[in-house]
């Protein structure tokens, strides 16, 4: 830098005017000194109104207590100061400059407090510059809901919009150990659809696929927002019933295979029904772990497809 | 690979004493400002490798869960940069909220954040600016940014990640009188810049 090119004081005014950053100074009374013209054009209020005007009283909303800390430590300590739009999206309410694809209202704003020091090295001022930092904070949210997205992803079945084995398995261990640990009861259902091999083979997966959705768009309707259904293999579900003995999941039980036997499935001409087979158990002290209790209800499950399908049979320990 | 800078003992007790100066004055002014007793250890400086950084944090600190934050800063005429790391080992966000002005509604997960952010640029602010001013450099800040919360020291960075092979390290440990907040402050000035706060002592030594 020159030096006729900053001692031209008119190239200075220029910069602090059309530069995109809001620039304010202060002095230690809150009076303002300098408001340039992007505060201007964003705030709509006119440099004259706000010259020698208390800061606070020009800007009531401004959280006056902290603010002045903060004013202050850059006083005291000569040091920068900083606020963040991750932490506290703005300080000065303005408008924005994606008024039609911004999806947030106010400027979301990364501001810096610089300690302007005279020649004997004492704070007289401070500098406040505001930066827009809204499309920055729109392209973090867009990561963020992404990355949500695709955690979600990872643990739903695509086909039955479930949760797949994994997620629904750990969710599982998750109950096991705290009913273990806190007491209460737990109750697994594992149900399979009922010769669902013969309607693949004679109607096509496409058909088979719709089946499979029926029946977690019906499981979902008939559980409570406690319980948590998931798909175990093919064509085989789970049901964790937290907080509910074994009584009661066979009243769920049953009242899903009723469903099931009721619905029709229609898909490209094709009407057709079918039938779920059930196994219930309840955790019990002799349970060791979660996969323990998986096998029980998976042995009542074949004791009901032994016992001619479409139907639902409770664990008892001579059926092993 | 480059040959490992040393400091001469001149060189070692000469920064030594201006840290010492430096932190008395940050505590000084800490004080002032916050208005409670800020305990400041006696910093310790050491030529670290890059792959001797996380060991040396875990034997500082403990392979305990911890908050950090980094800072980045430089200096207006030098070629000398680097990065603080603050590590907030023990947090009561009550009493700092208080000491900063928060009102108690304001209090919340992204207003704790901004107090680690805060104090991490406070305290270094405080420190640096004391240096600095010995050995005739001015310094510019960039803002304080969170490394994370709930994390192992162990894992506050990938030493796959440190593009450098050798950093000058001061180290402070803060704590409040009643033991509700602690945090170690470690400032890491690499490469080059090591070479120019040599260069700097070198001076400041014939000069006296």
């Amino acid at each position: 830098m020159s030096v006729d090119v900053i001692e031209d004081l008119n190239f200075l005014k220029f910069i602090i005017d059309r530069v995109n950053i809001g620039i304010i100074i202060i002095d230690k009374e809150m009076k303002i000194h300098l408001w340039n013209q992007f505060m201007v054009s964003h705030t709509n209020v006119p440099q004259e109104e706000l010259i020698n005007k208390d800061l606070f009283e020009a800007f009531p909303e401004l959280p006056r207590r902290w603010f002045r800390k903060k004013i202050n430590s850059v006083f005291m300590l000569k040091n920068f100061a900083f606020t963040s739009w991750e932490q506290r999206s703005y300080l000065f309410k303005m408008p924005h400059n994606r008024p039609v694809t911004g999806g947030v209202e106010t400027m979301q704003q990364d501001c810096t407090l610089m300690p302007l020091k005279d020649a004997s090295g004492e704070v007289q001022y401070i500098c406040i510059a505001i930066q827009d930092a809204t499309d920055v904070s729109i392209y973090q949210n867009m990561l963020k809901e992404a990355l949500t997205k695709l955690e979600q992803s990872s643990r739903i079945d695509g086909l039955t919009q479930i949760f797949n084995r994994t997620h629904w398995e750990h969710r599982l261990a998750e109950e096991f150990d705290r009913v273990k640990r806190y007491g209460g009861s737990l109750s697994l259902i594992m149900f399979d659809l009922d010769h669902f091999k013969k309607v693949n083979d004679t109607y096509g997966h496409l058909v088979g696929d719709d089946v499979l959705r029926a029946t977690s768009k019906l499981i979902k309707k008939l559980l409570r927002t406690s319980d948590v259904p998931g798909r175990y293999g093919g064509e085989e579900f789970g049901i964790l019933l937290p907080n509910t003995d074994l009584e009661g999941a066979l009243q769920v039980a049953e009242r899903i295979r009723e469903e099931c036997d009721a619905a029709v499935v229609t898909c490209e001409d094709v009407e057709l029904g079918f039938s779920v087979s059930m196994g219930v158990t309840q955790l019990s002290d002799a349970v060791e772990n979660h996969e323990n209790l998986i096998h029980q209800a998976d042995t009542a499950l074949y004791h009901s497809k032994k016992s001619g399908r479409n139907c639902v049979s409770a664990y008892r320990p001579e059926m092993s | 690979m480059t040959e490992l800078a040393q400091l001469s003992e001149d060189q070692r007790d000469c920064l030594q004493e201006l840290v010492n100066v430096a932190m008395g004055q940050a505590g000084d002014s800490l004080a002032r400002f916050l208005e409670v007793f800020v305990h400041l250890s006696v910093p310790r400086i050491k030529l670290v490798a890059s792959d001797e950084v996380l060991p040396e944090m875990i034997q500082l600190i403990g392979n305990i869960d911890v908050s950090a934050v980094r800072q980045g800063f430089y200096s207006t005429s030098q070629q000398v940069r680097g990065e603080a790391i603050v590590v907030f080992s023990k947090t009561s966000f009550d009493e700092l909220a208080e000491i900063m002005a928060y009102e108690p509604d304001e209090v919340n997960e992204q207003s704790e954040q901004e107090l680690l952010l805060d104090i991490t640029n406070i305290l270094n602010g405080a420190c640096l600016s004391g240096l600095a001013e010995q050995l005739g450099y001015e310094l510019n800040y960039s803002p304080p940014s969170l490394i994370g919360t709930e994390l192992n020291v162990g894992r506050l960075f990938d030493k796959e990640q440190l593009s450098w092979s050798q950093a000058l390290l001061i180290e402070i440990n803060y704590r409040l009188d009643n033991e509700s907040f602690k945090c170690n402050l470690l400032m890491l000035m690499p490469g080059e810049s090591i070479e120019v706060i040599k260069q700097s002592v070198d001076e400041f030594l014939e000069d006296l």
